[in-house]
């Protein structure tokens, strides 16, 4: 990438803790008021770098619309939005 | 109480939309704690017979229906809720692939698909799911016109919940349609694969479909594996907010009662006649007399009691089975295909003496099929018994198989339909499945990896079981099979390993049914113009008890009856070969000597390896030899002890021969105390272990499974106690006959196909012995078929001292035929890339004008295109011609290069849109002086340009230029050597095999100039040497000489270094047109056409090399 060039929307890690199933409760100790939605990505599974992540679109309680997302081969949390 | 159903899922039978077997989906259902399950394939219920058998045997209740398509490319999931719903599916089905095939010529073919009018018109008995959360029917106006129809208890909203964006605001947005409609939503699953690992190939099938890549089909993929079957309460779990959509899968399930296996209602014609028995009483009756009357042979007036009161045995067994409509309705095809017969062979044809087509199989034992003409060999004389084909404890309709000549049941099938209605009849379907090598190169292409990389390893490979790719790309590169996308490779192969491809046409088996029978399975145009197909295979025909018949084309059938008619044209005998001495010495010395080469059946390498040791003597052997060589005997350890015992009674008379127990006698006696024949199983079961023949047939149907293992198992305790209780016998005799019994599960023959067959291999040997010259012309003329090529058979008739002649121009005619001396002339037809009207046209303007007397005189008249006129040249067909013209009648080197540059400045007829342009007959200019051509080029331009070669041997011109070495020996120094000594040789490759039976061992059958050669390879050898075995035409080994007097003195080479002879290639000639009149790339296509690059004839031997049986894939190279 040429200088002054960056990529936009690029994932970054989070804490999370997490619930039943997986769902978020509270996301940089903030806390999940809802999950708006939730979907989840396995593709890539032929090349080195295999994609497994579960989405989730959540709302926190101070009104924030997030998306975060837990890479389910590293079990690590990341915010995509 | 259970939670919830799966109403919507796919199994392989949806073809690249579906990774699981119905059966698979069955199983794990019912593990994962499913009390009911749909399958519902997109298009199709190809699936549901064998779907409904295995829900059955694991208590799981099967729910039938379909995923259509509509014309708008949305989808509708359909249910069948009784047997009404089943025959609008069917119906339904069957509309939908109307159109999926070339009617005519040009017509618009397209996928399948419905419109929603039609659909409209059939829903009763149907309940109507909305559709799938990509291509569902997602808007009002059409929810409404499907709940005029279907009615708000049988439409239904379909939710899903894939896992993908916006999943939710979609199922919540359709249940606020289905509120407006006023009809429940009801959740459902879309399953596709029935275990995880499954899964990654429904993205490949994805990418298969689309012909692309995995890469480049993202949009196109699920994105996830949620289409994975899910235990109930984790679907429940999917659906936290549609409770109501779960419930009503319970509903909905609970409603549905319809069982395939029973409520289908299927009828054969004359089923329900109450008159059939008495006619078919008549029929045999009045045929008996003629059989076995005053008028009959005397032979078989002797039999008049024995057959009497077998004709008795089965009318009862038949009037108890209320089977006679099921014989008549044979009998009337039969007559329907005599008609046929008369108008295909014309009315004075020699061929008017043979019956339209004949038995095969266990109908073969029948004395009603004998007498009905469904079979042509007497089962009285042949002491056939009716057991395996008819008994009183049938449970399904038996077996009927018919052997037509293939021109006879071109037209015979098409007819059927228009006898009994295109609503009423159908040939059956057949699924090929996924084997490794198709599987290397389409999982190889969606998974991005190099083409020439793939192809590589798919010629490597065995070719059948793809769950052994691994093994094929370690053999091609190793160490790859366990990196990257290679271990992928062999990963998805293994996982699609038997799965359906795609329907297809089975070889012969028909359906009709008094009712239409798109009532009872959907029916598709097949891909033969005029033809239709069942979307079920012979397994799940079976399982709904259709009467099926196979009308199966017979190539040596044909061949026969093209020889008869030779022999009446060219020397005026009319053959009746039902009446041809059975008992011809020369025939018999033949047969012995194993100088069977193109007959039926015995010609094989392995044929003729046994004959040398069995040296049958009777029809009754041959009968038993034909049978001899298939893996039920042979695994059984019965061709051994059969063969030894044989060559003992031949030396010594006095021979007793062993039998386990005395109650064996009987039904082995006639194959020497073995298990040659399927209808000896029953026999040794029901006289060692007291089995009914019901049970006896059970155990004989266990063996013949796929996966028989198991289902014999459930036999062998019984079979233990019956000996033990019925001769006192010990357990351990008991185990020992149970062994025997067991070994055969694998394909034999009932003795009546044998001995079906063998009358065949008897009469086409004898035709072959006494009427070489017809006999091979026929072959020639029926190609493809038999074990050996054409150019094969060509140099073993050279040996015989049979002439065989290339095409010619003013000579041949556009099949082979025969010369005024008797030798053989390779017809026009056989040169390849040249259609067949243009070589019709020639030789009709050749028979109507006279022979052709120059080149520009050919030119002028032949009405064949010029790409046409260079391939003749090539073949050799104009060297004649030529020769004639030049005056060099006797010139070692063929012109045929000069000819190409006189036809290339005749410029002969060009393609116009009225026909063909003929040139004019003008004089033409005498050639520079050019290059002539060398024997090897020549005989380079024969392969390239007709398969085969009638001139010298290539292995003969290799030796003579010094391409093999010095101390290399032919087949007819080997016949000299003794057993034990170190030879070298080599030869061109005849037939490459590796049967299942034989623990890997690969026989490689070469030929040289001089005959035949049998290769042996161990297993370690072959592995070492696959390429080189597996592609290369011209081989030179070294090994071993075997020749061992138990053996019949059969010689082999036990080889343990192979080679590749290194054959002289170069460019011999190019053809390439100069004159600016020239079309575009004319010598480009004449040259692709002829199956060689576009800079010539071809240099290398491997490009033209004749393709051989290799490897149980067919013919290639």
């Amino acid at each position: 990438m040429s200088p002054g060039q960056r990529r936009l929307s690029v994932p970054r890690t989070i804490r999370v803790r997490a619930g039943p199933g997986g769902r978020p409760v509270s996301v940089d100790g903030r806390q999940v008021d809802s999950v708006r939605e939730s979907w989840l990505i396995e593709d890539h599974w032929w090349t080195e770098r295999p994609l497994r992540r579960r989405y989730w679109e959540i709302v926190t309680v101070c009104g924030r619309d997030e998306v975060v997302f837990c890479d389910l081969v590293s079990g690590r949390w990341w915010r995509q939005r | 109480m259970f939670v919830y159903v799966e109403l919507h899922a796919h199994s392989a039978f949806s073809f690249l939309d579906g990774t699981s077997l119905p059966e698979e989906l069955a199983v794990a259902a019912a593990a994962a704690g499913y009390e009911s399950f749909a399958l519902t394939d997109h298009n199709t219920v190809s699936g549901a017979m064998e779907f409904a058998a295995a829900a059955h045997s694991v208590g799981l209740k099967a729910i039938h229906g379909a995923e259509v398509d509509l014309e708008d490319g949305r989808h509708l999931t359909l249910l069948v809720v009784e047997p009404a719903g089943w025959r609008n599916l069917c119906r339904l089905l069957t509309l939908a692939h109307a159109r999926t095939r070339e009617e005519r010529t040009g017509a618009p073919v397209q996928p399948p698909m419905l419109a929603l009018d039609d659909l409209l018109g059939h829903s009763d008995g149907l309940i109507c799911l909305s559709g799938c959360a990509g291509h569902g029917v997602g808007d009002e106006a059409t929810l409404w016109r499907l709940r005029e129809s279907f009615g708000s208890d049988r439409l239904r909203v379909e939710l899903q919940r894939p896992y993908l964006s916006g999943d939710r605001a979609h199922n919540r947005r359709l249940a606020r349609l289905a509120q407006r409609i006023g009809v429940p939503t009801v959740a459902t699953g879309n399953v596709h694969a029935h275990q995880r690992s499954r899964a990654p190939l429904q993205d490949a099938f994805v990418a298969i479909a689309h012909h692309t890549t995995l890469d480049a089909s993202e949009p196109l993929r699920r994105g996830n594996f949620s289409h994975v079957l899910a235990p109930p309460r984790a679907m429940v779990a999917r659906f936290p907010e549609f409770p109501e959509a779960v419930a009503e899968t319970r509903e909905l399930a609970a409603r549905i009662d319809f069982d395939l296996r029973v409520d289908l209602g299927y009828r054969y014609p004359g089923a329900e006649d109450p008159a059939t028995m008495r006619r078919l009483s008549e029929l045999c009756q009045s045929r008996f007399e003629r059989r076995y009357g005053p008028e009959a042979t005397a032979d078989a007036r002797v039999l008049r009691p024995r057959a009497e009161a077998r004709l008795e045995q089965e009318l009862a067994i038949i009037a108890s089975l209320n089977l006679s409509g099921f014989f008549l309705l044979h009998h009337d095809m039969l007559e329907l295909a005599r008609e046929v017969a008369v108008e295909v062979r014309g009315p004075d044809s020699a061929r008017g003496l043979l019956p339209p087509g004949r038995g095969r199989g266990s109908s073969v034992s029948s004395i009603v099929c004998y007498l009905t003409g469904l079979s042509h060999v007497d089962p009285v004389a042949n002491e056939l018994l009716i057991g395996r084909f008819l008994n009183d404890e049938l449970t399904a309709l038996p077996d009927i198989d018919l052997d037509f000549p293939r021109d006879v049941r071109e037209v015979l099938i098409p007819r059927i339909h228009t006898r009994y209605g295109r609503e009423r009849s159908a040939l059956v379907a057949a699924f090929p499945t996924y084997r490794a090598r198709g599987a290397i190169r389409e999982l190889g292409k969606a998974l991005g990896l190099p083409a020439g990389e793939i192809e590589r390893v798919a010629r490597a490979s065995e070719g059948w079981d793809a769950r052994r790719v691994g093994d094929d790309i370690e053999g091609a590169y190793p160490g790859r099979s366990r990196q990257g996308r290679w271990r992928w490779l062999a990963q998805l192969a293994a996982e699609a390993h038997g799965l359906p491809r795609h329907l297809s046409q089975h070889s012969g088996g028909m359906i009709v049914a008094t009712r239409p029978l798109i009532d009872c399975v959907p029916i598709v145009p097949a891909a033969m113009p005029g033809r239709q197909i069942a979307q079920w295979d012979k397994d799940s025909c079976a399982d709904a008890g259709f009467l099926k018949i196979d009308l199966l084309g017979l190539g040596m059938l044909s061949a026969v009856e093209r020889c008869v008619e030779l022999i009446a044209r060219r020397r005026g005998e009319r053959i009746d070969l039902s009446a041809i001495p059975y008992d011809d010495p020369d025939t018999y010395a033949a047969i012995q000597a194993a100088d069977t080469t193109g007959v039926f059946q015995i010609e094989s390498r392995a044929q003729m390896q046994s004959l040398a040791r069995t040296r049958p003597e009777t029809l009754q052997d041959i009968t038993i030899q034909v049978a001899i060589v298939r893996p039920g005997p042979i695994q059984g350890g019965a061709v051994n002890p059969y063969i030894a015992r044989k060559q003992r009674l031949r030396e010594d008379p006095s021979f007793v021969v062993p039998f386990l127990h005395e109650s064996l006698r009987e039904p082995l006696a006639d194959t020497l105390g073995t298990i040659i024949f399927q209808d000896q199983v029953l026999e040794v079961a029901v006289a060692f272990a007291g089995f009914s023949i019901g049970q006896a047939e059970g155990l004989r149907r266990a063996m013949s499974k796929k996966r028989s293992a198991a289902a014999i198992e459930v036999h062998h305790r019984a079979f233990i106690d019956g000996a033990i209780a019925r001769h006192g016998v010990t357990e351990e005799l008991a185990e020992q006959v149970f062994t025997m019994v067991r070994g055969f599960s694998g394909f034999g023959f009932p003795k009546a196909h044998g001995a079906a067959f063998g009358l065949l291999a008897y009469q086409s040997t004898w035709l072959r012995v006494h009427y070489g010259a017809e006999f091979l012309c026929a072959l020639l003329n029926e190609q493809p078929m038999g074990f050996y090529p054409p150019d094969a058979l060509v140099h073993e008739a050279q040996r015989r001292g049979l002439t065989v002649r290339p095409p010619d121009i003013n000579t041949s005619g556009v099949e082979c035929s025969l010369d005024g001396d008797g030798a053989v002339r390779i017809g026009l037809g056989y040169v390849r890339g040249v259609r067949r009207e243009e070589v019709h046209a020639l030789v009709v303007a050749r028979d109507r004008e006279g022979p052709f007397q120059s080149l520009a005189d050919l030119a002028s008249r032949a009405g064949a295109g010029a790409a046409a006129m260079e391939l003749l040249a090539w073949s050799g067909a104009c060297d004649g011609l030529a020769r004639a013209e030049t005056g060099r009648a006797h010139s070692v080197s063929p012109p045929r290069r000069e000819v190409l540059w006189q036809l290339g400045i005749a410029t002969p007829g060009r393609r116009v849109p009225a026909g063909v342009q003929l040139a004019l007959p003008l004089e033409l200019p005498a050639p520079p002086p050019l290059k002539p051509l060398s024997g090897w080029e020549t005989m380079l331009a024969d392969y390239a340009s007709t398969g085969l070669t009638a001139s010298t041997h290539p292995v003969a011109l290799l030796r003579r230029m010094g391409r093999l070495p010095v101390d290399s020996i032919t087949s007819v120094e080997l016949e000299r050597l003794t057993h034990g000594r170190r030879v070298r040789v080599g030869g061109l490759v005849v037939a490459r095999q590796r049967p299942g039976t034989a623990s890997g061992i690969v026989f490689i059958l070469l030929e040289d100039e001089a005959g035949v050669i049998n290769l042996v390879l161990p297993p370690p050898v072959y592995e070492r040497h696959r390429l080189l075995v597996r592609a290369e035409p011209l081989l030179l080994v070294e090994g071993k000489l075997e020749c061992y007097a138990a053996g019949g003195g059969v010689i082999n080479v036990l080889v343990d270094r192979v080679g590749a002879i290194s054959a002289p290639d170069q460019v011999v000639a190019e053809i390439r047109d100069f004159s600016p009149l020239a079309e575009p790339n004319r010598a480009d296509e004449a040259a692709a056409s002829a199956g060689t690059d576009s800079n010539g004839a071809t240099g290398d031997f491997r490009a033209v090399a004749p393709a051989v049986m290799s490897f149980g894939a067919g013919r290639r190279r």
